[in-house]
């Protein structure tokens, strides 16, 4: 998620002025790929379209950033923004726990322990900082108008199909298989376990925001954005039978480009795995990532063109659009290559109890050092 | 800034529902950890079932 100014005009103070023609696209373009999921009879698509939109909207209006809130924190110590990010996930994890380990047809998100996991998170970490957003943060902010995301999102979507042609051998590199608290604890033994283990976590934030005398209470807005972001993970959870992922999708949709540009993924072994080969062959609108992708794009273009002419600012400078461009391809390639970013892997790692989650948060973390004392190169502040 | 949103809009979404009505779309929306072995959100196997 970033911190990227979307852009307003105008004086301050003045009267919101609806963008209606793209206020009027997004709505239109939501309602349109709502009907042809209806049309196939899948409420549940619909849904996933819906609360994406929702999520989109709720994102853009409460500025809901890790990005910014992992620099704030790693650089002044503020943990505001990370304990927001916290809340988001100690809601979603009550229902997604119990859930995933009671009822069939549901299922937390998993993944190996292994160097394929740290060096994807690494990278993912120094790519979202270059890139001002992460995974969501991209989807947006690039929805609701910033073009320089928008050439994040293309980079994210080409470094996440070469990460998918090169994850095969970073799992060889070897690894062992996920770690559920609910294996272990059952399930409210492992929910326990996770609500315990983000206490933990807040608690350590909040002693090192006092040593360095910074805040920690998160803005009014991040704490209302929060919930809602919690309660929205938890519907598409529900509808879509996983907690909710960004970044296959985005691989899903560069691989059928490549596709329709002639390249060949019949040999590529990730393409053969049973998932990526049904998603690649199916309508993008089967895909449960794609479908909250997409809600959220429009849900944000909507949110920003009802409060303002959209997409109105200036280009960047050429080397913030560089680091745009290679943030997007770090972030696509680690993405890949670490199970996820901060939704996929974090956000739905920790919340289902899966021990990937925090280690992958911590290997981001390194990364999102190192991305931060890169910034100055790109003409980008390390605030 | 904003002609190239409205160009990506209407190419993007043109592609989408043709490669939406091009392609098979029967059947609840899935994600690759709906398949059985998927180790990880993306479809990927387990450690354990490589050796």
């Amino acid at each position: 998620m970033t911190d990227i100014t979307l852009g307003t005009t105008g004086a301050a103070g003045a009267a919101p002025r609806f963008d209606w023609p793209f206020l009027a696209a997004a709505v239109a373009a939501t309602v349109l790929l709502i009907a042809l999921v209806l049309l196939d009879g899948q409420p549940a698509s619909a849904a996933l379209l819906v609360f994406g939109f929702g999520l989109g909207a709720v994102f853009l209006k409460a500025e809901f950033s890790f990005t910014a809130a992992w620099r704030r924190f790693l650089v002044h110590g503020e943990a505001g923004g990370l304990l927001a990010g916290l809340l988001v996930i100690a809601i979603a994890a009550v229902v997604i726990v119990p859930t995933a380990a009671l009822l069939p047809g549901y299922g937390g998100a998993i993944a190996p322990l292994g160097p394929s996991l740290i060096i994807g998170a690494c990278v993912f970490g120094v790519g979202m900082q270059l890139a001002n957003g992460c995974g969501s943060g991209t989807l947006y902010t690039a929805g609701g108008g910033s073009g320089r995301m928008l050439i994040t999102l293309a980079c994210f979507i080409v470094g996440s199909v070469v990460g998918s042609l090169h994850l095969p051998a970073f799992l060889a590199l070897g690894g062992i298989d996920p770690i559920l608290a609910a294996d272990y604890l059952g399930s409210w033994g492992g929910l326990a376990a996770t609500l315990a283990s983000l206490a933990v976590a807040a608690a350590i934030v909040v002693g090192v925001a006092r040593r360095k005398g910074s805040a920690f209470q998160p803005r009014r807005a991040l704490v209302i954005g929060g919930i809602l972001v919690g309660l929205l993970s938890i519907a598409v959870f529900l509808a879509g039978g996983h907690p909710w992922s960004v970044t296959f999708g985005f691989t899903v949709w560069g691989a059928k480009i490549a596709g329709a540009l002639g390249f060949d993924f019949s040999q590529a072994e990730f393409w053969q795995w049973a998932g990526p080969k049904r998603a690649l062959g199916d309508s993008i609108l089967s895909d449960t990532s794609s479908l909250t992708d997409l809600g959220m794009i429009f849900g944000a273009m909507a949110a920003a063109a009802a409060t303002r002419p959209f997409a109105r600012t200036a280009w960047p400078p050429a080397k913030s659009l560089l680091a745009a461009t290679i943030g997007g391809l770090l972030m696509g390639w680690g993405a890949r290559i670490g199970f996820g970013c901060n939704i996929g892997a974090f956000v739905g790692g920790v919340a289902s109890g899966s021990l990937h989650g925090w280690i992958w948060l911590g290997a981001a973390f390194v990364g999102s050092y190192a991305g931060i004392t890169l910034r100055p190169w790109f003409g980008l502040s390390r605030d | 800034m904003r002609a190239v949103y409205a160009i990506v809009l209407v190419l993007a979404f043109a592609a989408l529902v043709t490669d939406h009505l091009t392609s098979p779309s029967s059947g609840r929306a899935k994600s690759p950890e709906d398949f059985p072995g998927a180790c990880a959100p993306c479809g990927a196997p387990c450690p354990s079932a490589k050796k």
